[in-house]
């Protein structure tokens, strides 16, 4: 082939040939494996006088320096139009897509395809000033923009590597391609800052593509806003599934945002367990410890020896967000003492627990408000505090982050480093990608 | 908590729909033609409820801006010349916002080569340091000055049968390019191109889903009848003053912006001039805000560029460079020695009367299928009152361009 390189702007719009008649124009390219790091171009839809007709890729002999392209046979396909194929044209070009090195969601002006091995693939989409003008039909000022990426303005190529589609159908029948998932990759907090530049449709796509965890941990950098029109629109099943997985005290935050019926819809799909424990949660109001609290704490015996307690801690807790502390409670719930992991790790192993857990406990009440909580956390220089009922039992802990997401202003708070690893297992080191 | 739920979009948008272009032209349109436009104003706020309510539905449904949906629909090369387009009406109409400024500052005799700087930084400040949503609220509350209108009306006892005359019948003198400037520049300022963006994106930033609709609809038809209603107290106001003056011998010949301050001088007397001032100074500087940024995101979203305001210059150069050239051109060109500010600002409204059309014609295209809107394509009712706007609007502009081309064509008046 003579084209070895080039846009498929360059492409569209030429003519297609049989036997060296003209019988049609160039319309579109279709790939079936979007996911492939360059993915190849499986067949050409050209236009012609009886309609859009389909023409795979073997049927095209020849593709030349001026784009003509010459096939062996005259397509009579009609285009296939099953949702795993994606369109060049029609699904891609003009419209957003998630850089995923970039972190961002940027417009493409442009597609560049060239011949490696023999076949026609799709290297990189063009998001520069220099597509954008070759679009316009400027060409030669196109060439000159394009090199020279001028300071400040977008980078113009991003490898498709490097590309995720946002692939949204009518929201009744959205069948996603994207296995290789390239979203999942980002941190929770990046893509959550790319889904708040989503539109409605385009985020709960997104979310549509990415696992109910990953989906969960987005979601908890979100602000309420958002994630109220994500899950109306990612139907009811789906957005139980994440906001199960969510933590205990941003997915009650949810919930109590959300009218009573949505709320028992959704409750009704969780599994009990969860279920019971985010009613408990949705009835304190969002501004006090109750509000702020997750249920998810670790609590021991007082009656163990440590070796044992750190036993069990090895078997309970690889689930639990905060482990920093742990909460003596005795039979009835009653919270006796705490000790933290430092304390439990340089004891004796055959010291029991009540011996060396500090009995001398700051604990905030349900209804305390928040400022209140975060001023406690900050006197006693605490990670957490439990928050108990009036008869002292035990059903929480506010860690020092939601203490301090309560009483910031809420973009602010989003944006700060959370101390209290979160235990999906995506690294810091985002670009490195797995 | 109260506040904000009347703050609609629709009712945001309405009122920065009456800007100093708008008060001008509403207060032309009385003043030269009496009470026999008013009539214009029941057809046209049909209109601008259906166009208004399109672009709030298209928004709901698709959960994107106007600009994106025509980038996505109709390419780079329509996209690329609607910008452009945009941009150069918006420019032109920050410069009218400016024109309000420098007519309200001579009121209080000050000179427009200091009060257009002043205000330019003003305005830049209030965009770059503060909170939009306490902006807008300041602006809204201080738009409440423009009930002044109906006070000014109703005091000035106008004869309230000829008020209805010329609200219910219509007159048609076609043959004259003032009536055409006049109707077309109504039009122009009360369905104002940008303002289906504007609504629309407004509608976006909101999360508005497709079962708000309804509520998203009342939204606009309140700001819809608002704005009506308060222009055609404008328009009263003029004509029972101004026109009704003239008529009997005087010359008010409302050559410059100050001399509309005389419609309110039956309610608020020597004070007149002053809330006249003050009016278009509110009018003036938010619009002069407003205008430029959000000219300058839709074309970013349009053609992919980064923007948000909280984003640094170096993230988002385009967004920044757009949105201070629009500005600056915008206070620039009043700046001008001797440039007549009332032709300026009533020319910039009949332009956007003649682009009005096209933009509806990319609205009706998409919002027509079925594949973006769903179950949300127009009713046959809504495509019939927007083509027919289409269509009648579209007449005037030929009209009113041949005219400026062969003048014999129509009468002068």
């Amino acid at each position: 082939m003579a084209f070895t390189q080039g846009f498929i702007s360059d492409l569209v719009g030429r003519r297609a040939t049989v036997n060296d008649l003209t019988i049609g124009k160039v319309a579109d390219f279709l790939i079936t494996s979007p996911d492939d790091a360059f993915p190849p171009i499986d067949g050409l839809v050209i236009k012609t006088a009886r309609g859009l007709r389909f023409a795979p890729m073997d049927t095209v002999a020849d593709v030349d320096r001026n784009g003509t392209v010459a096939l062996t046979v005259t397509p009579d396909k009609a285009a296939p139009s099953d949702d795993e194929r994606l369109y060049l044209v029609a699904d891609l070009l003009d419209k957003q897509i998630v850089d995923v090195n970039g972190r961002k969601v940027v417009r493409i002006n442009d597609i560049e395809v060239a011949d490696t091995g023999g076949r026609l693939r799709v290297l990189a989409a063009d998001v520069g000033v220099g597509g954008l003008l070759r679009r316009l039909g400027l060409r030669s000022l196109g060439r000159r923009v394009t090199p020279v990426n001028a300071p400040g303005m977008p980078n113009s190529m991003i490898a498709w590597s490097a590309v995720s589609p946002i692939r949204e159908a009518n929201p009744a029948n959205v069948r996603l391609s994207v296995t290789q998932n390239r979203l999942a990759r980002l941190h929770p907090s990046e893509l959550a800052e790319i889904i708040s530049e989503l539109s409605a449709r385009e985020a709960a796509a997104v979310v549509g593509q990415l696992d109910d965890e990953t989906a969960a941990d987005a979601f908890e950098h979100l602000d309420v806003e958002k994630q109220k029109t994500i899950i109306g629109d990612i139907g009811t099943e789906r957005a139980a599934d994440i906001i199960e997985e969510m933590d205990a005290d941003d997915a009650a935050d949810l919930l109590g945002e959300l009218p009573a019926e949505r709320q028992s819809e959704l409750l009704a799909e969780m599994n009990d367990y969860t279920a019971g424990e985010l009613r408990e949660l949705v009835k304190y109001d969002e501004d006090t410890a109750g509000g702020l609290m997750t249920t998810d704490f670790v609590w021991i015996y007082p009656h163990r020896t440590t070796e044992a307690t750190i036993r069990k801690i090895r078997e309970i807790a690889p689930a639990t967000e905060f482990i920093y502390y742990l909460y003596v409670l005795d039979k009835n719930d009653h919270l006796m003492g705490t000790i933290s992991l430092r304390t439990l790790l340089l004891a004796l192993p055959t010291a029991f627990i009540d011996r060396v857990m500090n009995t001398d406990v700051v604990s905030v009440a349900a209804d305390t408000p928040a400022v209140e909580v975060a001023a406690t956390i900050a006197r006693y220089d605490l990670l957490a505090v439990p928050v108990l009922r009036d008869d002292g039992t035990m059903i929480g802990i506010v860690t020092v982050d939601d203490a301090i997401d309560a009483i910031m202003p809420g973009d602010v708070a989003k944006k700060l480093p959370r101390f209290t690893a979160r235990h999906h297992s995506v690294s810091t080191g985002v670009s490195s990608g797995t | 908590m109260i506040f904000a739920a009347i703050l609609g979009p629709g009712f945001i948008t309405a009122s920065a729909g009456n800007d100093v272009g708008g008060i001008l032209q509403y207060s032309q349109a009385g003043a030269q033609f009496g009470y026999s436009l008013l009539w214009v104003m029941i057809p046209l706020a049909i209109a601008l409820i259906v166009v208004q309510e399109m672009a709030t539905r298209m928004g709901t449904v698709t959960g994107k801006g106007l600009a994106a949906l025509v980038r996505e629909n109709f390419g780079v090369r329509i996209s690329f010349i609607a910008m452009l387009l945009l941009f150069f009406i918006n420019t032109l109409l920050t410069s009218t916002e400016f024109a309000g400024i420098a007519a309200a500052a001579q009121i209080f005799g000050i000179s427009k080569y200091l009060a257009v700087p002043v205000a330019l930084i003003v305005v830049f400040l209030f965009v770059l340091r503060f909170d939009n949503k306490i902006v807008e609220r300041t602006f809204v509350v201080l738009s409440l000055i423009y009930l002044t209108y109906i006070g000014s009306a109703v005091m000035a006892h106008p004869n309230w049968h000829e008020v209805a005359h010329g609200a219910l019948v219509p007159s048609f003198p076609f043959r004259t390019v003032g009536w055409i400037a006049a109707v077309v520049g109504l039009i122009g300022t009360t369905i104002s191109p940008y303002m289906q963006f504007f609504l629309q994106s407004a509608v976006v930033e909101k999360g508005r889903r497709a079962n708000q609709l309804t509520a998203a609809r009342i939204d606009v038809v309140n700001g819809s009848v608002l704005a009506i209603v308060l222009a055609g107290f404008m328009i009263i106001a003029n004509a029972a003053t101004i026109y009704l003056a003239n008529q009997h011998g005087a010359h008010i010949v409302a050559n410059t912006v100050s001399d509309f301050a005389a419609a309110l001088k039956p309610l608020a007397g020597e004070s007149a001039a002053v809330i006249f001032a003050l009016g278009i100074l509110n009018a003036g500087v938010f619009t002069a805000a407003v205008l430029p940024l959000s000219t300058s995101y839709i074309i970013c979203e349009a053609l992919g560029f980064e923007a948000a305001i909280d984003r640094t210059f170096e993230q988002a150069p385009v967004f920044f460079s757009l949105f201070a050239a629009g500005l600056v051109a915008g206070a620039a060109i009043v700046l001008i020695p001797n440039l007549p500010l009332l032709q300026l600002v009533l020319f910039a409204q009949v332009l956007q009367g003649i682009v009005l059309p096209a933009e509806l014609v990319l609205m009706l295209i998409i919002i027509n299928r079925t594949h973006i809107m769903g179950r949300h394509t127009n009713s046959p009712v809504a495509n019939a009152i927007a083509w027919t706007t289409v269509v009648v609007v579209g007449s005037l502009s030929v009209l009113y361009v041949a005219g400026q081309f062969f003048p014999r064509l129509l009468g002068s008046h």
